[in-house]
């Protein structure tokens, strides 16, 4: 065991002129050395404020954060700037995320210049590292973003955001905006980083076939909670949260002879501001009761496997 | 209205070899290259390949909403219901925008104006097409259009700004629905959302086009949205179709190289791989693209061959088009 993450009842919540938006609620985790979770849930379930408020790019509202054993939560000034080289994230937007007027070499260089830790010739020489590592040709040094198609911007986005050398990296939807072939040599990237430099990933995604792919554990978030969380491999074998099934049912298959049994969801999605106690999932669930409006708790079905539904016994059985 | 000569025989849809070209920095990219299609009343056709392979653009084409400056169609024609649209006047040609073809748009983000109610901007449509100006009645009906795709109607006064990236797209796709188009152009109407929100968009999407008989050009990168919703399926690759026949065909019998990788490199949701299967290399540079096959240089059956002439479409097996002459080697997996 050694966890390089531990998250402990992570909360971070918005004020809101309507009331308290409850983008994370009690978040847990802990994710060790050199392993991925992936953190899956649609959009607006907080998946990720929780990797920003991890790397501090929000300020936590409740809860801890430990890097290496160590306490980051309330860190501030010089410390904070210490922690964050070892905690870096890679953006969703390959387009948006860069600098329009830097050219790729300023942008690779630029976290190591506001280090200080180096001289000059060191930068030069790690920014060609850099570079060669994500596979960016030395022709494009001098170039600008708009000058790069997607992937090779997101190769730059990720050289800049292993410039520092960090243990943790949260990726937020890195491969989303690219196209599968592009996609693939991203993922086979950063798989590749990972094997080689023992990096530890966050993987916040939508996309169940990428997660699946890349991810040793999972974490299904719906409404700023997790609603499961385990091993990638039982995830997608047996997964029992209604709603985890409800996600897994709407990838659309390419097995044009097996079309999907879709469970449609129905119901307006609950409102994050002010939630009431009780699943947040109970109003689009199709076995939700009365008891569901209580408080819920994670339980553990088996070894590693947790679920928070109060009727995951009664309804499990219904499962096929 | 003024008289047409409407030639029934044709398809309802018909692209004969469109040629777009942009100029940029005194270079001309050849952004589509003789695009050849059909789609009939009600169907759907998928149009599928990588960024810059030309999808919007064909799309663009088809509505005339392409960049006054830079762009030009070269050569082809479009016919809808036998009717050349690169011949109407602008006048004609706006009569039919948002009215009989109405585009979904990509990215809900930049596709609604941030400072006019949502509401406002489904009104804005129905009202350019309507005969009345009643305001109300045109508020009505965007009321109605939003209740259709899953939207409270009291939300109607809400600023895109406070939707959710799933709720902002369903109402770009009801400001495209909002006058019943015959032909909706689908610019990968998904991609930005979530597989729950996706299933309903997709299911809302059928749902609509089998009520209003509407026939649908869906530009999309994710072969299983294909596989869920077309009928058709044409994969396009720097400016050209490489690969065209029925659903069944092309998933069951994908013959062209290009579309095979395509299959291979998406991560496999039954199977466990370390790694997966990219297509090497980079599209070419639509400002300099190969003489021969454009997929050539990132081919590995690609042969002298390949690289000399242009590639004219061949039949495979199961009949449908293929633009690649070895075709029978990619068959038996040769290099």
């Amino acid at each position: 065991m050694n966890p390089v993450i531990e998250v402990k009842n992570l909360k971070k919540y918005f004020t809101t002129p309507r009331g308290m938006l409850h983008a994370v609620d009690d978040v847990t985790f802990t994710i060790e050395k050199g392993r991925t979770l992936g953190v899956v849930g649609e959009s607006g379930c907080g998946k990720s404020t929780l990797g920003r408020t991890i790397i501090h790019l929000h300020e936590s509202t409740e809860g801890q954060i430990l890097l290496n054993g160590k306490d980051v939560t309330n860190l501030k000034g010089k410390d904070l700037r210490q922690a964050r080289e070892k905690m870096q994230i890679i953006f969703q937007d390959p387009y948006s995320s860069l600098d329009p007027r830097k050219t790729i070499d300023s942008t690779i260089r630029e976290p190591l210049i506001v280090s200080r830790r180096f001289t000059k010739s060191q930068i030069d020489q790690k920014t060609q590292e850099l570079m060669d590592l994500v596979g960016i040709d030395e022709r494009l040094r001098k170039a600008y973003p708009h000058e790069l198609d997607g992937g090779r911007r997101q190769r730059v986005g990720i050289a800049r955001a292993l410039a520092l050398e960090p243990e943790f990296v949260v990726c937020d939807e890195p491969v989303s905006a690219l196209d599968v072939s592009i996609q693939a040599q991203v993922l086979n990237l950063l798989k590749k980083l990972q094997k080689e430099k023992g990096l530890t990933y966050m993987f916040v995604t939508h996309d169940m076939s990428v997660v699946r792919h890349i991810s040793d554990d999972i974490c299904v978030m719906y409404l700023g909670q997790v609603v499961e969380k385990c091993s990638s491999k039982e995830l997608f074998k047996t997964p029992l949260h209604p709603y985890t099934r409800a996600l897994l049912s709407a990838i659309p298959s390419t097995d044009i002879d097996k079309p999907n049994k879709r469970e449609i969801l129905r119901g307006e999605i609950t409102s994050p501001v002010n939630p009431k106690p009780g699943c947040r999932f109970a109003a689009r669930c199709p076995y939700a009761k009365e008891e569901c409006l209580k408080q819920q708790k994670q339980e553990e079905i088996s070894p590693g496997h947790f679920v928070t539904c109060c009727r995951l016994q009664e309804i499990s059985s219904s499962y096929n | 209205m003024h008289q047409k000569e409407i030639n029934t025989d044709m398809p309802f849809l018909s692209i004969k070899d469109l040629k777009v070209e942009y100029k940029s920095d005194g270079q001309i990219v050849h952004a589509v290259n003789d695009v050849s299609l059909q789609l009939e009343r009600g169907k759907t056709l998928g149009l599928v390949g990588e960024t810059g392979a030309g999808k919007t653009t064909i799309a663009k084409s088809i509505l005339r909403i392409l960049p006054d400056v830079g762009s030009h169609i070269a050569n082809g024609e479009i016919y809808l219901e036998g009717e050349n649209l690169l011949k109407l006047s602008e006048t004609d040609m706006r009569k039919i925008r948002g009215n009989k073809v109405s585009m979904i748009f990509q990215d809900p983000m930049t596709a609604l104006n941030p400072v006019l109610r949502v509401g406002d901007q489904i009104a804005e449509v129905v009202s350019l097409h309507s005969d009345s100006n009643n305001r109300a009645e045109h508020e009505k009906r965007a009321k109605e259009m939003l209740e259709i795709v899953g939207i409270p109607a009291e939300r109607y006064y809400a600023y895109p700004h406070q939707f959710s990236g799933g709720m902002k797209q369903r109402v770009v796709i009801a400001i495209a629905l909002a006058c019943n188009p015959d032909l909706l152009l689908a610019d990968e109407p998904t991609t930005a959302l979530d597989v729950t929100i996706q299933a309903q968009v997709l299911d809302l999407i059928a749902e609509l086009r089998n009520k209003y008989n509407t026939a649908m050009l869906l530009i999309t990168h994710d072969m299983g949205v294909v596989a869920q919703v077309c009928d058709t399926v044409a994969v396009i690759y720097a400016g050209r179709i490489i690969e065209y026949g029925t659903k069944q065909q092309i998933f069951k019998h994908p013959s062209h190289p290009y579309t095979i990788g395509l299959f291979g490199a998406i991560p496999d949701m039954n199977e466990d791989e370390e790694w997966l299967h990219p297509i090497d290399g980079l599209p070419p540079d639509p400002t300099n693209l190969p003489q021969g096959c454009s997929f050539a240089p990132r081919c590995k059956f690609a042969t002298d061959a390949c690289w000399k002439e242009p590639i004219s479409m061949n039949k495979t097996q199961d009949g449908h088009d293929c633009r690649c002459c070895r075709i029978e080697a990619v068959m038996k997996g040769e290099d």
